[in-house]
């Protein structure tokens, strides 16, 4: 079981990886608020991981179906 | 309105009414407006650009062709700002940054040609957070907008200066743009009316993106028709914008003035009421909203929503990934030229997969059938609050790292409903709180029956921010 600081750190480590992988050089004093970011964006990826048969299409994400029952022109 | 009343206190009617029977002129009511900026402005930086020659050069326009018997529509004479990511023709935009300190569009947004059109009036640009992103900074080319109830706390944002601006009478609309709430965030902290049309309904061309497909153009009112008159200048079918809807253009002021009799809401309280760190007062006053839409003849049912959790992750990962690839280069190679929220928000757009964005868009679908078909399918609209808590104070927020949003708007970005933000009350410390009606895809004018019936029965619109004037105007 890894210490808080333990996590911090591979956390960072994870970050300089992407950052490299984009070819980004954060600049020091910004780096605080890149890895909290990341930390938070990675929290909510994880919450997009719903339990969903592959059937379930990214298609058709606005349904106009309640608004034409309401307005006859 | 009285005899007595101030001329920026009047609603664009009224000021409309009077324009139309000779007791006033644009040039009038565009003088004075530019008066109140000058006086109030340096407290407020809530204008990043007046452009008071061509306010009064379009005043002198106005004048002259309604008294020759011209009238091109509700907006005809009366004034009117624009948030700096909409490009205006020969007028600096800068998204309030020093990327585009020099920006001068040689075209005009959608939006903007529309005003023109109609015979609007411009008074200026409008203080956003950079790229509509990033905070109330103050490492950029202007300073942040405050808030005219308190000048210690935030607008919210980004279309923070649109905010600030209706709400100290500066102008009586403003447009914002919204992506995760920048519209309905500074309507919320600045006790204004602002809505954000469906997605689709106002087209975005000419208006510097953020998140291609959650960005929403919308204005920032006092009154709830004076966003109706807005929308009937701005709405319409751009076949030039992607995700421009070719619908039919209601008459937006249709509903308003009815009673709420025959609809039915829903009120998904558990879904912001259980939240950690929600003011009691926010629940307090939402909850008695809902109390007062029912005496107004609507039928008012507790439901349940999905997780607020899981919309705001749909929507801030779908943000972040749209708003890498859009300022990718320049997050790259200039890095230092962002100010320090924006870059820092920004960057974490290049830290999602493929995968990530696919399961977000996944997860869009099926949250968008749960709003529109599992509880719209049933329901007029659905009320819900808009944050968590009044506007915090601006030095509250860190320098590091950019301040966590409390807001709860992003469900409706991922959904593209119609949504009206709308005060409710005040905070003992004197701030403005607010809740959200959402409406059904293009059903703006339900929406704003709502918002207009509970404006007159609440009677909050008759409080306005005490602001102390250098000069009397």
């Amino acid at each position: 079981v890894g210490t808080r600081d333990d996590g911090d750190a591979a956390l960072e480590r994870e970050l300089d990886m992407l950052m490299a992988r984009v070819g980004a050089e954060v600049p020091a004093d910004r780096k605080a608020g890149v890895i909290a970011g990341y930390k938070d964006i990675k929290r909510m990826a994880a919450l997009l991981r719903q339990p969903r048969s592959a059937a379930a299409e990214p298609s058709n994400i606005y349904s106009l179906t309640p608004c034409l029952r309401r307005r006859p022109t | 309105m009285s005899a007595s009343t101030p001329l920026h206190e009047l609603s664009i009617a009224e000021a409309g009414r009077r324009l139309r029977d000779g007791t006033l002129s644009s040039t009038m009511l565009t003088q004075h407006a530019l008066a109140r900026i000058a006086s109030l402005d340096p407290l407020l930086h809530a204008f990043v650009l007046v452009t008071q020659e061509r306010a009064l050069a379009d005043a002198d326009r106005a004048d002259r062709e309604l008294k020759s018997g011209i009238d091109k529509g509700p907006m005809h004479g009366i004034p009117y700002a624009l948030k700096d990511i909409y490009a205006t023709a020969g007028i600096r935009t800068t998204c309030h940054s020093k990327l585009l300190i020099d920006n001068v569009p040689a075209d005009d947004s959608v939006v903007e040609a529309k005003f023109k059109a109609g015979g609007a009036v411009l008074l200026g640009k409008l203080a956003t957070h950079e790229f509509a992103i990033g905070g109330p900074s103050f490492d950029l080319p202007f300073p942040p907008a405050r808030n005219p109830w308190n000048l210690d706390h935030f607008t919210g944002g980004s279309s923070s200066g649109s905010g600030a601006a209706v709400a100290a009478s500066l102008v009586r609309t403003a447009m914002g743009s919204d992506t995760g709430g920048s519209i309905r965030g500074p309507a919320f902290y600045c006790g204004t009316v602002g809505l954000k049309p469906t997605y689709g309904l106002v087209s975005r061309r000419g208006v510097f993106p953020l998140s291609y497909t959650l960005d929403h153009c919308g204005p920032l009112t006092w009154t709830v028709e004076d966003t109706a008159l807005t929308m009937q200048v701005i709405a319409g079918h751009d076949p030039l914008d992607p995700a421009s809807a070719n619908v039919p253009i209601t008459d937006f002021s249709s509903d308003l003035g009815q009673d709420l009799a025959g609809l039915k809401l829903a009120y998904p309280r558990s879904f912001f009421a259980t939240q950690d760190g929600i003011s009691p007062e926010v629940v307090h006053s939402v909850d008695a909203a809902a109390e007062q839409i029912t005496r107004l003849g609507a039928v008012v049912e507790e439901v349940s929503l999905p997780d607020f959790q899981l919309f705001n992750a749909c929507g801030r990962v779908i943000l972040a990934a749209e708003a890498y690839a859009i300022h990718e280069q320049d997050l790259l190679s200039r890095p230092l030229d962002y100010g320090r929220y924006a870059y820092q928000r920004m960057m974490a757009g290049a830290t999602l997969s493929a995968a990530d964005l696919t399961q977000a868009l996944r997860l869009r679908r099926e949250l968008s059938t749960a709003v529109n078909e599992g509880i719209l399918g049933s329901y007029d609209a659905i009320i819900t609050a808009n944050g968590l808590t009044p506007a915090p104070r601006i030095d509250e927020f860190p320098v590091d790292v950019p301040p966590m949003s409390t807001l709860q708007t992003i469900p409706f970005n991922v959904t593209g409903n119609p949504v009206l933000a709308i005060p409710t009350g005040f905070s003992k410390s004197g701030l403005p709180l607010g809740m959200q009606i959402v409406g059904r895809a293009f059903d703006e004018p339900t929406v704003l029956r709502i918002g207009a019936a509970y404006e007159v029965a609440s009677g909050w619109i008759a409080k306005r921010p005490s602001l102390e004037l250098p000069i009397a105007v």
